[in-house]
């Protein structure tokens, strides 16, 4: 039988990578073909080929790192330091976010009537739903500690019933803002402002649903006994990204519909 | 009302985090306290804060008007430089009659 002398994961060959790639590819040149040529079959091709590449690779991983033992201390660790980089290149992406609806709004254009927000613009009360919608994700920031410590002190059950608060959490907020979509009286068309709001604010929306996503393979896998209180580090990686939401969601708040309105 | 909830919310959780740091100075295993300790500040703060959130919107809605904003052609809103890709091309996503004007005014209106 084989051994390696090291504590390293030396992976096997995947093709889950070139799939991926192939899935950018296509999903990316499948927007234009809808926008220039009204067919969405390759983007749909690619959206599957995408799911499909996601769903297998992080099934091999699950498979590596809980049934074969691979992340041992010195594997995990560069795991962390990987979805913290990702993290952080996430906080700059929706950095230009910021910067774009900062520029727009500090120094209002005479087209838009020299002031913020816009002539004509009717914005949403800061203090209705958008201050739900915080309390909503603040408190999901609780649920989900007390989830991290009941997995931590191997607390079962209570780790199931905070996972799925969060997660219900989570889901309340996707819909509550959905309403808002529906129930605001500015578009994406209407000028800067709703290119800023709708941009900034829907590619966070996108970001909950990713994280519920994430959090919700975490419940599964808690059911399913994968998780030791010692090493969770699927769920700590979930953790992370769900408080990177909320974060991001409190300068959005801050920013845009407090100060902006 | 509410801004007090979510405030009251955030300095209780800080004086809690004080609490549990003096309680681990004391004894030794504090970290078998933290799960419980998370789990009361989730339904004490975190939960009750959001219901008073939902109360506050309830309360909100029923002074709320429901009329429709009026419709000025400002140059400068309802872009369409380009067609949406879905449609007839000229309703946003998350279209809504009764709130989104289209570019020369409201459906369904005599203008």
């Amino acid at each position: 039988m084989a051994h390696q002398a090291h504590a390293y994961h030396m992976v096997d060959p995947s093709p889950w990578p070139l799939t991926g790639a192939v899935a950018a590819l296509l999903m990316t040149s499948g927007l234009a073909i809808w926008f220039h040529y009204n067919s969405i079959v390759l983007m749909t091709l690619g959206t599957v080929l995408l799911l499909l590449t996601m769903y297998q690779w992080w099934r091999d991983i699950v498979r590596e790192g809980t049934f074969q033992g691979h992340h041992t201390p010195p594997v995990q660790k560069g795991l962390r330091y990987g979805m913290i980089l990702f993290i952080t290149s996430e906080v700059f992406f929706f950095l230009g976010f910021f910067w774009a609806f900062y520029h727009s709004s500090l120094a209002p254009t005479p087209e838009l009537g020299g002031c913020w927000p816009p002539t004509g613009i009717t914005t949403l009360d800061p203090f209705e739903v958008p201050l739900l919608n915080t309390a909503v994700l603040l408190a999901s920031g609780v649920t989900v500690t007390w989830a991290h410590h009941s997995i931590m002190e191997g607390e079962r059950k209570q780790a199931i019933q905070s996972l799925t608060l969060t997660i219900l959490l989570g889901f309340y907020f996707t819909f509550l803002q959905g309403m808002e979509y529906y129930e605001a009286p500015f578009t994406i068309a209407d000028g800067v402002y709703g290119s800023t709001f709708f941009v900034a604010t829907g590619f966070h929306g996108l970001h909950v649903i990713i994280g519920s996503t994430f959090l919700a393979v975490c419940l599964l896998r808690q059911i399913q006994y994968h998780f030791t209180s010692e090493h969770h580090f699927g769920f700590e990686a979930a953790a992370w990204y769900w408080h990177f939401v909320d974060v991001v969601w409190l300068f959005l708040y801050i920013s845009i519909y407090w100060w902006g309105s | 009302m509410a801004a007090l909830g979510r405030l009251t919310q955030a300095l209780l959780r800080s004086s809690l985090t004080q609490n549990r740091r003096q309680l681990s100075a004391a004894a030794a295993g504090h970290g078998e306290q933290a799960a419980k300790t998370w789990k009361i500040l989730s339904f004490v703060v975190a939960l009750p804060g959001v219901a008073v959130c939902m109360l506050n919107m309830y309360l909100k809605e029923q002074s709320h008007t429901h009329e429709q904003p009026e419709f000025v052609p400002y140059s400068h809103l309802r872009i369409r430089s380009k067609r949406f890709p879905w449609g007839d091309g000229s309703k946003s996503l998350f279209h809504n009659p009764h709130v989104n004007a289209l570019p020369d005014g409201y459906e369904g209106h005599d203008e």
